[in-house]
């Protein structure tokens, strides 16, 4: 080489969203090449919201920022997020806080805000005092049988006084019960600790609680010592049911305090830290005895204390603000039964763990002092500094910290994956990933596992050699890309480099990555003209969604297009002629597919967009007296296929019925099904399965051509979606499902779907593996694509939605003090036809400790685990085997952290940890959810299944445990966060027969409207002055008025922040389509399920019998 | 011979003997057989159409003519065939000796019935026409411009379809008013009317009938759904236009070592299928314009690399046309089915190269098409023909459709069959000869295509073996023949065209005399080239030089006269005189001397030889030749090298080309300009006259025959000269006359033939 430098400077290459950097060596990204997912309204439809929603990315000014709002980590750049805490005697009164928040949400999420801040000065009594006024009435002895006592927190969003309490309780569990995991005694304590008071102010009312463990021979309980730091970022991350003050502890690792997470062993040994370990233990416990369903159990065990003070063991029982003398831990669990046998209304659903949402942004940089941070919930918002790990929206594992040995992951019975989103869309205000061109000799790989350089490649012998952080294999630092080391062991230019110093990063592909050149981007859109499909107005709706869709499609001469249509025979068109009118070309023979041209049916955009517009234009009218009702659509998609064969491409399928005839027919099963309901009911899982191999057999063949095939199915019956969802999940492409496809409410959302799916950041002909450190090895790939060889996954398409979950294996051990590294590397093709390698790394800490695997458990990557499990698990098993599957999962890993992690007196208690104390709720949501619902449709199912397979993390949970709001009295609300702070607990007693709810999963959007709302509000947002006058096709209007504005503000926002249009839908009560709606409260009992409470005492006995 | 062609203006009717054999032994020993040459619809003068159905004998069916023997008291008519006494219907009632129903007229021997309106409606005719894209851009242009000019022609009330082909065939669906479209077939896949009924949704939105055959509006085909793809021309002609003036090219790629991938086959079969489905029974045209060798498909005659030659005849007598057997089996069924259907297939083949003619000629000839065979679209040869089918000139084809022949005849005499195009109906019966020669054991035919000149070679036995003495127990020795042909006329009309012949026997076996008298020389000459084809065709190791040549021994020696070992002493009757010299040309010609021409062009002239009628078929034999010069006026002239002088222009008609031969020094003048001198205008005249003719015999032949004009020692007199008999050559010793020529050929000339054929015929 002759050139000194590693980067042969090419010349910039111009592409819209780039900006080259000064250098011309590495370019970035423009924050968001996104254009926006939803564009004008349909013209169709009259839908005002639409245009201002026409920017994607959501105002960062909207959302106060402050370490203070969000419920996210609380680090903003090494600052430590101070949180207010309740005063110690705010918790005398947990249960009137926490019921007030419930009933009275607007007051209490005002104190959250206002309070919150202003509490840090010191004065938390205020803010507490204001949590405390409004609900004199509850009696705080209610609350307390029930060992409920943060009730209080809850309103305030549990996390922030938790967050010290169980910082302190780390530390202190770990000596004690050799496991992190963290009971909270009537947690009311810890909370009130603010790390700014400084020790002593806060700290007096846990002076008490510390000496009151009387369970624990060996806490010293040294009041403060060293406390102070050691509490507030050591972040214990369990928390027991009863304390939803704690959950937000896990992310915040933030800075020094906490530094050394070597150093934690040694806290092990030290007992010094023992007054607070205890009551920082989280773990809340539900008095066992409460729930009804147990009694038999219980109530033996139990003295019979029925005074049994409402916490758990871990309370100290001096504490001062206890009303209710000190019960051994032992006796407290049975003193709780006794009485909640008797009294189990008095359980206030109010203070069971829920998702808090918050609305405030918060910073996330990937890693500090060398280490990993944990990352904020994936459904938070969040900023991302990469400063060497990536973005967790990149991807993240479901342990954040790596257990060292197989053993000990089994022990936890946790998941153990990675979800992969490659091509995730970034926070606007994230710097966009950088590009390396590395010139001639590509990307610096390690010669014997391949993997690409990073920033955990360490280089030694003065920068000659460097090894490799995933096989540690050792190579020669290539000649041009030699560099000194500098004083502290790292590359002068590391800082210089992306490569180096970046988490992700993207290298531009050589000549060696490619087996011919980059492909176009081709599209080719395949429409039901069958008269099922005329008649709906399916075909409108489609070609006028590509028509508008056109525009955003990538520009330059290098975008292709085709189209054709089909019923029983596939309509070619050529649309490249010298007339300007285009000539349809029907291949009739739907058992050996043809195209029946060379060139010219899939043609450059630039080119015919006139004669492609005349044509969509047309095509309705065509097919207008259409009699045929039969489908070809496997011939159709092969046919396609065979189109875009020489190049490659996405196929976008519009689908109306059941196909029916030619290849890959298909039969109505579901009918078949049910006319055999004997057998039906075990073999039912069965109609979930591809009929045939058929379509998979050809959908292999696609991606081998790198052909990605969308589907919209705009059906009224079955369509087998069950079959026809194989070719969309094997060729990196997805399933749009609407049914019943309705002429009047979903072209709109038809439309933003397919110009989201055209313009959202997305690749073609990719290709991606993920390597991991030695001691660890890919089990098995999960998602949308193809894998032909092991190692491997083929992506005809990947988009910025699309994410893999890769599960692991141990073959070997780890070091305790060693990392962990992942890479993922993802070659693939841009629209504009760059060939890139998008290089993305996790470095995460090696742990021999039960307790760190839960406290850095990620919940939500755990949670998207489980769903895509049950989601394989679907087609596979009955659903009472998927439902149980996963009951069971929840239950061992809330054993396995019981049994280890807990004190042994906890016995009667259910015990959660903090990380994931959510897991119970997604658990009981999910097995309520349409894809394991017993009355599903097997179409609907499918669909869920196959949706979920590639659902992002984010998306995965409002899908199983949806968000609901009130619009009634969206004017009266808050200006800012209107949206994240009001959500209302999917529970049939938030629903009020006056008010209007909105509920949304990122999928559909349902309008509840009850029987008895005021008119005026009616009119302000439907137009109608009565319920009954409501249409059922709803289409939402803006009208002149706050509440209308107001009401599309909000869907505008969900739309964005769910890169979603969502499917409307009235719901009335009284009305099948209420009934619909209540289907999604999922913590009512229904008929297919326990409520949230008989699901938690389910849990909760299922663990004692296995402890016992 | 004048009589025959007498008899011929009469009936269309020419018989190789007038009198018969006696019987069969002696009609073996004939040699040339008993063989009729009918034109069915020989447009015959004052030929009275009766608007009534025809009268009809109740046993064998035959009809009423002026042979019945009448009681007009009685009102009885005896059928001439069976002798059967049939009552005349209440209609005939007024009949009287001097009130005949025309058929009874001994003059209307040939007479037609037409149905009448209420019987039967009337049938549009339909043309298919089904165009090879797989052509340079030159080709296609001319194509277009020919088919544009010949949609201009179209009947009105005719329906028009148009079907494509090149890799893959596109039905056009022409009455789909948006958009021009087509349904895309698959070149190398075939495709059963029953999948093409399902394909092109015929049945879109309707529960399908479940039983039988499903074709035509009748058994629930709504004509709505017929009327895509066949319209009006006067509907579609905008469409059909404007799709052809935008027919691209076949736009796969071609490898430069590789044929264009031309399913020719499996277009054609969906045309038939098509057809079948739309309109079966009524009169149907494919019209197939081809223009290079089938590659793709079961009907493709070669491989697509190009370094495999198309078929020769050696190849075929040595069987290493691998395809082509498989090629002729396919259009073997699809000609069965189009037979069975009543339609036609027309090709019109337009290529240097073969485009498989010989293939396709059982199709084409079986369905009685017509063929066309020029070297490219933009030939007069081809242009002209086009225009000639659908201009209603003098010229007129007059086409007919979906004929059906039948023949009745006197006890003791069979049909061993029939050498032309028709298909059997396999409608066996008594009269049916055990000996089958063409399309035979059947007493009715096919034809599906048929026009005024369409000529049917029929080929008899005699019967009888008994002696004469049971003759002349017969009241008479006269017998009877009768030709019905039904068809369905251009007009659209059904028509029945019934001609009656009565023959007689040889009364004595001895009498040759007799015999000679009813020989038909020229109807000889084609029946034998006829018959000399088909065996050629059909018979493995046959030589026809041998066959002919002991044919025409074997003749002579019975027919002539001389005394035995003395060749000098050997003499022809008139009647039999000039039969030597058409054997001798026979024996030259296109149709026995194959070698010098592809299967496709042996093909093709064999085709047309069986569908001409006698006086072209012995044109075609010995073409004729006529001399202008300054000397006399025109004259006929031997076919002979020695006509040719430097002064001379010959016309050479040898029914596919006609040849103006301009003499060295004529052609020397006119290079001068001579004619173009106003004292020169008789020159100007003689260089005129022979071009008159030769157009005057263009405008009556179809195909349009190729003219060349070309000068002495030109290289295109070659094409006068190959037809000359070559009694001067490069080795004879009589030199040629001054500003003569020489052929150089070792073939014999007629001097020579003959010389051996006395020696032979007197042994």
């Amino acid at each position: 080489m002759e050139s000194a430098s590693p980067f042969a400077p090419g010349p910039p290459r111009q592409r819209p969203a780039m900006v080259p950097n000064p250098t011309g060596i590495v370019r970035s990204m423009a924050p968001s090449p996104a254009p926006p997912p939803f564009g004008s309204a349909h013209p169709g439809s009259s839908h005002p919201v639409a245009t201002t929603f026409a920017s994607r990315s959501p105002p960062p000014g909207a959302i106060p920022q402050g370490p203070i709002a969000g419920n996210g980590p609380p680090v903003s750049g090494g600052f430590a997020a101070p949180r207010t805490v309740p005063p110690p005697w705010a918790q005398l009164a947990p249960p009137l806080a926490a019921s007030s928040s419930i009933r009275l949400p607007t007051p209490s999420a005002a104190a959250i805000q206002d309070s919150g801040p202003q509490s840090f000065p010191g004065s938390p009594p205020s803010g507490a005092s204001v949590a405390a006024l409004p609900t004199p009435f509850v009696g705080p002895p209610t609350s307390q049988p029930f060992g409920r006592p943060p009730t209080s927190q809850s309103p305030f969003s549990g996390p922030p006084g938790s967050q010290l309490h169980f910082a302190g309780a780390q530390y202190s569990q770990r000596p004690m019960a050799g496991s992190t995991n963290s009971q909270l005694p009537l947690a009311g304590p810890p909370t009130s600790q603010s790390p700014f008071l400084g020790p002593p102010t806060s700290q007096p009312p846990f002076t008490g609680p510390p000496s009151s463990q009387p369970p624990r021979p060996n806490t010293p309980q040294p009041p403060f010592a060293g406390l102070p730091t050691s509490q507030q970022f050591g972040g214990p991350s369990t928390q027991t049911l009863t304390g939803p003050l704690i959950s937000q502890v896990v992310g915040p690792p933030t800075s020094q305090p906490y530094a050394g997470r070597s150093s934690s062993p040694s806290h092990m040994t030290t007992p010094s830290s023992q007054p607070f370990s205890k009551p920082p233990t989280v773990g809340t416990s539900f008095g066992s005895p409460v729930w009804p369903s147990q009694p038999g159990q219980m109530v033996p065990s139990l003295p019979g204390n029925v005074q049994a003070p409402p916490r758990m063991f871990g309370m100290p029982p001096g504490m001062p603000g206890q009303p209710i003398p000190p019960v051994p831990p032992a006796m407290g669990h049975s003193a709780l039964a006794g009485p909640q046998v008797s009294a189990q209304s008095k359980i206030d659903p109010n203070q069971i763990p829920r998702p808090v949402p918050s609305s405030s942004i918060t910073i996330f940089e990937t890693r500090q002092g060398n280490q990993a941070n944990v990352p904020p919930s994936a459904t938070s918002i969040f900023v991302v500094k990469d400063n060497g790990n990536c973005s967790p929206r990149l991807m993240r594992c479901t342990l954040n910290q790596i257990p060292c040995t197989g053993d000990l992951l089994s022990t936890s019975s946790m998941p153990f994956a990675l979800m992969v989103q490659p091509l995730a869309l970034p926070h606007p205000s994230e710097d966009p990933i950088q590009v390396v061109d590395f010139g001639e000799s590509g990307p610096v790989r390690c010669s014997r596992c391949k993997s690409y350089i990073n920033a955990f490649m360490r280089f030694i012998d003065h920068g000659r050699t460097f090894v490799c952080n995933l096989c540690g294999f050792t190579n020669e630092t290539p000649h041009d890309y030699y560099c000194n080391l500098g004083p502290d062991g790292r590359r002068r230019d590391a800082d210089e480099r992306p490569e180096l110093c970046k988490g992700t990063v993207e290298f531009v592909a050589t000549r060696e990555y490619m087996v011919r050149d980059p492909m176009p981007a081709v599209f080719f859109f395949l429409i039901d003209v069958s008269l099922n499909a005329i008649q709906t107005g399916a075909t409108a709706a489609a070609c006028s969604a590509i028509s508008q869709s056109l525009a955003d499609l990538p520009d330059g001469p290098r975008t292709m297009v085709g189209i054709a249509t089909f019923d029983c025979s596939i309509h070619f068109y050529n649309l490249r002629r010298a007339s300007q009118q285009p000539l349809m070309l029907i291949v009739p023979d739907i058992h050996d597919v043809y195209t029946p041209l060379h060139t010219d049916v899939v043609v450059p955009l630039a080119e015919c967009r006139q004669s492609v517009e005349q044509l969509l234009e047309s095509i309705p009218s065509l097919f207008e007296n259409n009699k045929v009702s039969d489908s070809a659509f496997g011939a159709a998609i092969k046919a396609g296929f065979l189109a875009l064969k020489p190049t490659g491409g996405k196929l976008l399928v519009f689908q109306s019925v059941l196909p029916s005839v030619g290849i890959g027919s298909l039969s109505s099963r579901e009918a078949e099904g049910r006319t055999n309901v004997s057998a039906g009911d075990k073999e039912a899982h069965k109609l979930l399965q591809p009929a045939d191999k058929t379509l998979k057999t050809m959908a292999i063949e696609f991606a081998e051509y790198q052909v990605c095939v969308d589907i919209f199915i705009t059906a009224q019956t079955f369509v087998d979606i069950a079959s026809i969802s194989v070719v969309p999940g094997t060729t990196g492409g997805q399933v749009y499902y609407y049914y019943p496809f309705s002429a009047l409410s979903d072209p709109g959302k038809l439309y933003n779907d397919l110009r989201w799916n055209l313009s959202r950041p997305q690749g073609f002909e990719a290709v991606m593996r993920v390597r991991c450190s030695q001691g660890l090895q890919v089990q098995e790939y999960a998602g949308s694509f193809c894998k032909r060889i092991p190692t491997d996954i083929d992506l005809p398409a990947i988009d910025c939605e699309k994410t893999i979950m890769v599960t692991f294996k141990h073959d070997d051990k780890f070091q305790d003090n060693s990392e962990c590294a992942f890479q993922c590397a993802l070659l693939y093709t841009t629209v504009y036809g760059e060939r890139r390698i998008r290089v993305i790394n996790l470095s995460l800490p090696c742990t021999n400790m039960l307790t760190n695997l839960f406290r850095t458990a990620d919940l939500d990557t755990q949670f998207a685990c489980i769903l895509k499990q049950a989601a394989s698990g679907v087609p596979v098993n009955s659903l009472s085997q998927v439902r149980e599957q996963i009951t069971n999962l929840c239950i061992n890993i809330l054993h396995a952290y019981r049994k280890f992690c807990a004190t042994v007196s906890s016995s009667g208690q259910l015990i959660l940890p903090e990380a994931l104390k959510l897991l119970p709720l997604y658990t009981l949501a999910l097995v309520k959810s349409i894809g394991l619902r017993n009355d599903g449709r097997f179409d609907d199912r499918s669909y869920w299944a196959s949706h979920v397979m590639s659902l992002s993390i984010s998306l995965a949970v409002p899908l199983v445990y949806p968000r609901m709001i009130s619009i009634h009295d969206l004017t009266a609300k808050e200006n800012d966060g209107s949206l994240s702070s009001s959500n209302i607990p999917l529970s049939s007693e938030h629903i009020n027969d006056d008010g209007i709810y909105l509920l949304e999963n990122g999928e559909d959007c349902l309008i509840y409207v009850g029987n008895m709302v005021n008119p005026e509000t009616l009119q302000k947002l439907f137009g109608v002055t009565s319920v009954d006058g409501l249409p059922t096709q709803l289409v939402l209007q803006q009208f002149d008025n706050d509440l209308s504005e107001k009401l599309s503000d909000v869907m505008n926002e969900i739309r964005q922040q769910r890169c979603s249009y969502l499917r409307l839908r009235l719901c009335k009560k009284g009305d099948p389509s209420g009934v619909h709606f209540m289907s999604y409260m999922v913590e009512d009992k229904a008929p297919g399920g326990l409520s949230y409470v008989e699901f938690l005492v389910h849990v909760h006995r299922q663990i004692q019998t296995k402890m016992a | 011979m004048s009589e025959f062609v007498d008899l011929e203006t009469q009936d269309g009717v020419r018989m190789t003997w007038n009198t018969f054999p006696g019987t069969k032994q002696e009609a073996l020993s004939c040699v040339i057989p008993v063989a009729a040459m009918y034109t069915p619809l020989k447009p015959i003068p004052d030929t009275p159409v009766l608007p009534y159905s025809p009268l009809r004998c109740r046993i064998c069916r035959s009809i009423l003519n002026p042979f019945s023997v009448v009681d007009y008291v009685a009102k009885i008519w005896v059928c001439p065939f069976c002798f059967q006494r049939n009552h005349f219907p209440q209609h005939y009632m007024s009949i009287s000796e001097e009130n005949l129903p025309a058929e009874l007229f001994p003059q209307y021997t040939t007479i037609e019935y037409a149905s009448s309106p209420d019987t039967g409606p009337k049938m549009p005719s339909v043309f298919l026409f089904v165009v090879d894209t797989c052509l340079i851009e030159e080709e296609i242009m001319f194509l277009k411009s020919a088919l544009s000019q010949a949609i201009e022609l179209l009947p009105e009330n005719s329906l028009v379809g148009l079907i494509t082909f090149g890799t893959y065939v596109q039905v056009h669906e022409l009455g789909f008013g948006h958009m021009p479209k087509s349904y895309v077939f698959k070149g190398s896949k075939e495709i059963t009317k029953e999948q093409l009924l399902e394909q092109m949704c015929f049945f879109a939105g309707r529960p399908r009938p479940n039983m039988g055959v499903i074709a035509g509006p009748r058994d629930g085909l709504s004509p709505e759904s017929i009327a895509r793809f066949l319209l009006p021309a006067s509907e579609c002609e905008f469409v059909l236009n404007s799709v052809l003036e935008e027919l691209p090219r076949d736009p796969w790629p071609v490898p430069a070592d590789q044929r264009a991938s031309r399913c020719t086959s499996t277009a054609l079969s969906i045309a038939a299928s098509l057809l079948g489905l739309c309109v079966p029974g009524s009169g149907a045209r494919i019209m197939a314009f081809v223009g290079g060798p089938s590659t793709e498909g079961s009907g493709s005659i070669v491989s697509k690399n190009l370094s495999e030659p198309i078929r020769s005849h050696k190849d075929l007598d040595k069987g290493a046309a691998a395809l082509y057997n498989k090629a002729v089996k396919f259009y073997e069924v699809l000609s069965k089915q189009l037979v069975h259907q009543g339609h036609v297939l027309d090709l019109f083949a337009c290529a240097l190269d073969q485009v498989g003619v010989a293939e396709l000629k059982v199709a084409v000839e079986r369905t009685g098409g017509i063929v066309v065979l020029a070297e490219s679209f933009g030939h007069s040869v081809f242009k002209d023909s086009l225009r000639r089918i659908f201009q209603s000139t003098d010229y007129d084809l007059g086409l007919a459709f979906n004929g059906v022949f039948e023949v009745n005849c006197s006890k003791d005499v069979k049909v061993q069959g029939i050498i032309g195009p028709c298909a059997s109906l396999e409608k066996k019966g008594p009269l049916c000869a055990e000996t089958v020669v063409g399309q035979g054991n059947t007493t009715a035919w096919k034809m599906c295509g048929l026009d005024k000149k369409t000529s049917l070679c029929l080929i008899f036995e005699i019967a009888r073996k008994d002696g004469p003495e049971s003759i002349s127990q017969h009241t008479s020795n006269q017998f009877y023949f009768q030709f019905l042909t039904y068809y369905q006329h251009s007009d659209g009309q059904m028509r029945l065209r019934v001609t009656t012949l009565s023959r007689r026997w040889v009364t004595s076996p001895a009498d040759v005399q007799e015999l000679l008298a009813g020989f038909d020389q020229e109807a000889a000459a084609a029946v034998m080239a006829r018959l000399v084809s088909l065996k050629m065709e059909i018979e493995d190791d046959f030589d026809p030089i041998r066959w002919l040549d002991r044919s025409l021994i074997r003749l002579c020696s019975k027919f002539g006269d001389y005394q035995k070992d003395s060749p000098s002493s050997f003499s022809l009757s008139p009647r039999l005189s000039i039969f030597p010299q058409f054997m001798f040309h026979l024996r030259r010609s296109q149709f026995v001397q194959v070698f010098n021409n592809s299967p496709d062009e042996t093909a093709y002239y064999r085709m047309i030889l069986n569908r001409e009628n006698v006086a072209n078929a012995v044109v075609m034999i010995q073409p004729s030749l006529i001399s202008y010069s300054f000397h006399s006026s025109p004259e006929p002239v031997l076919l002979d090298v020695t006509a040719i002088a430097a002064d001379r222009i010959l016309l050479l008609d040898s029914y596919f080309t006609v040849v103006v031969f301009h003499g060295a020094s004529i052609a020397q003048w006119r290079n001068a300009g001579y004619q173009n001198q106003p004292e020169h205008e008789t020159f100007a005249y003689l260089l005129k006259a022979p071009r008159e003719e030769a157009d005057t015999i263009m405008k009556e032949r179809f195909p349009v025959p190729r003219l060349v004009v070309c000068d002495q020692h030109g290289s295109q007199a070659r094409f006068l000269l190959v037809k000359l008999n070559p009694s001067v050559t490069y080795n004879s010793n009589n030199p040629p006359p001054p500003g003569g020529d020489i052929i150089f050929t070792d073939d014999v000339s007629l001097e020579v033939f003959l010389d051996h054929l006395q020696r032979l015929a007197v042994q």
